[in-house]
């Protein structure tokens, strides 16, 4: 992932677009934009997408690892609570991502930049309105400095 | 007044009771070290050898940072036939110290019936960098307690000074709201109350009033500072409970190892998360920074937040399940974003 990432940041030098990386858990989310996709419903391309079995699977460091290795925002999104297919990982993941997100503001790192969400499979439309926010955001905040490592 | 000639005398008796009638095969307690303002820490295994307890101002090292490798589980079935029996140990153990302990309790890495927990209600201990830097250019040749709990040091030039107690005392004991041990065998001393003002809360609050990129710059100061040694690992009790820590892992290798400024913000971002609901603010970690950084900067906040969202106290009931391996389904989720 960071070879890619790394790659691309030389090109978008000259105009440059907020990356994100977005976490999508494969029972939900990722069923989600994929139903987005074939709904042909359009939303930003600076996404991209890495599909993991649960929300419950995400560490945060995934999350860290990402900015670090020069995403400007991070999305992760799950079944919502009560739905998830292995009935509780997201409820596991929600107390997580919660004090994860304290944790990062209390650092002073914009919480922006670590986005949590809740997308079902049928809900094509909101996962295409989440990216666009989420792409929004990451815009207006401009490109992350504070934990990219830069060698 | 001071009450450690007491206690220590009763710490010898009680340990060399302990092992003479074979109730522990160890006993963890503190010994007098070569330097002034501190104190080491000391394996007994001979009745005999008891007198060589101490207890003063400055045993302030968590004991419960050696328990958990005491009792490892063996790795293999072949591992596990040579491995001697567990020992019985007897650890003392001031408010802090047993609040580590109940972590560990929680999280199943030390079994209760091997261990005799000999609690002492503790008065604060000293901060050997608060003390020396008190002593200003003078070195310190030798230190110890006066009848009224302050310490009194014999500096390089041949006089005496005296230090009083409250303004040497560490900052972790200035937040602690236990000093006597709640979980205990045996416990020594008068109990102490523990402080209602919340300096924790304070120093949270203050670096909270500050916008983002002041907090920021605040944690880089740190950060910049930060050698990466791994010391504050190495001392926190917490970390002695982690089977894999995700420093020594490889594959993948989660934070590079050298002071690149992301890597050290990583590095700290992650161990206060991992410490969130456990940490026990027994200050451990700022005594080993050999930098004498703040490095409790972000597990202080995390303890605040795991109680104000989940109303959960590290350290404070041994049955209860660690607060990130627990969930309801009516938690906060006002940091979930909508469209």
């Amino acid at each position: 992932m960071s070879q890619t990432l790394s790659a691309e940041q030389g090109t978008a030098a000259k105009a440059w677009e907020p990356k994100v990386v977005a976490f999508l858990c494969n029972w939900c989310s990722y069923a989600g934009a994929d139903l987005a996709g074939v709904s042909r419903i359009q939303y930003p391309h600076n996404i991209r997408i890495i599909r993991v079995p649960c929300s419950g699977r995400i560490n945060p460091a995934f999350l860290l690892r990402a900015l670090q290795n020069g995403a400007d925002a991070v999305l992760v999104s799950g079944c919502h609570p009560g739905d998830c297919h292995y009935i509780s990982g997201n409820l596991a993941a929600r107390r997580k991502f919660a004090l994860f997100r304290e944790l990062l503001q209390h650092a002073g790192i914009e919480p922006e930049r670590v986005q949590f969400t809740w997308v079902s499979a049928s809900e094509g439309g909101r996962f295409a309105a989440i990216v666009e926010k989420v792409v929004e955001q990451a815009r207006k905040l401009g490109p992350n400095r504070k934990l990219v490592k830069s060698l | 007044m001071t009450e450690s000639p007491q206690i220590e005398s009763r710490l010898r008796e009680t340990a060399s009771g302990l092992l003479r009638e074979k109730k522990v095969s160890l006993f963890l307690g503190y010994e007098k070290a070569t330097l002034p303002f501190r104190t080491a820490p000391l394996f007994l295994t001979a009745a005999d050898e008891a007198e060589r307890l101490v207890w003063n101002p400055f045993c302030s090292a968590n004991l419960a940072v050696y328990l958990p490798r005491l009792f490892k589980a063996p790795a293999d079935a072949r591992e596990a036939k040579a491995a001697p029996a567990p020992p019985t140990v007897g650890v003392v153990l001031k408010g802090c110290d047993a609040r580590s302990v109940v972590a560990l309790l929680q999280e199943r890495q030390v079994p209760r019936e091997k261990l005799l927990l000999v609690g002492v209600a503790c008065p604060g201990m000293v901060d050997r960098r608060k003390a020396e830097r008190a002593l200003g250019e003078h070195a310190c040749l030798g230190a110890g307690e006066d009848a009224r709990g302050n310490v009194r040091a014999v500096v390089d030039d041949g006089t005496e000074v005296t230090l009083r107690r409250e303004q040497i005392v560490a900052d972790a004991c200035l937040e602690c709201r236990a000093p006597t041990p709640a979980l205990h065998d045996l416990l020594l001393g008068t109990p102490v109350a523990g402080k209602q003002a919340d300096a924790a809360r304070r120093r949270v609050a203050e670096l909270e009033s500050k916008p983002l990129d002041a907090r920021w710059a605040r944690f880089q100061e740190l950060a910049a500072r930060c050698i990466r040694c791994n010391a504050c690992r190495q001392a926190c009790p917490m970390c002695a409970g982690c089977k894999t820590c995700l420093l020594d892992q490889t594959r993948p290798r989660w934070i590079g190892a050298g002071t690149d400024a992301s890597d050290v913000a990583l590095y700290h971002l992650l161990r206060a998360f991992h410490l969130a609901g456990r940490c026990t603010g027994c200050g451990a970690c700022a005594r080993a920074c050999p930098m004498g950084l703040d490095v409790r900067l972000l597990s202080r906040k995390m303890s605040q937040e795991v109680e104000d969202l989940y109303g959960f106290r590290p350290g404070e009931a041994a049955d209860a399940t660690p607060v990130l391996s627990a969930f309801s389904l009516d938690d906060s989720q006002d940091f979930v974003t909508e469209p």
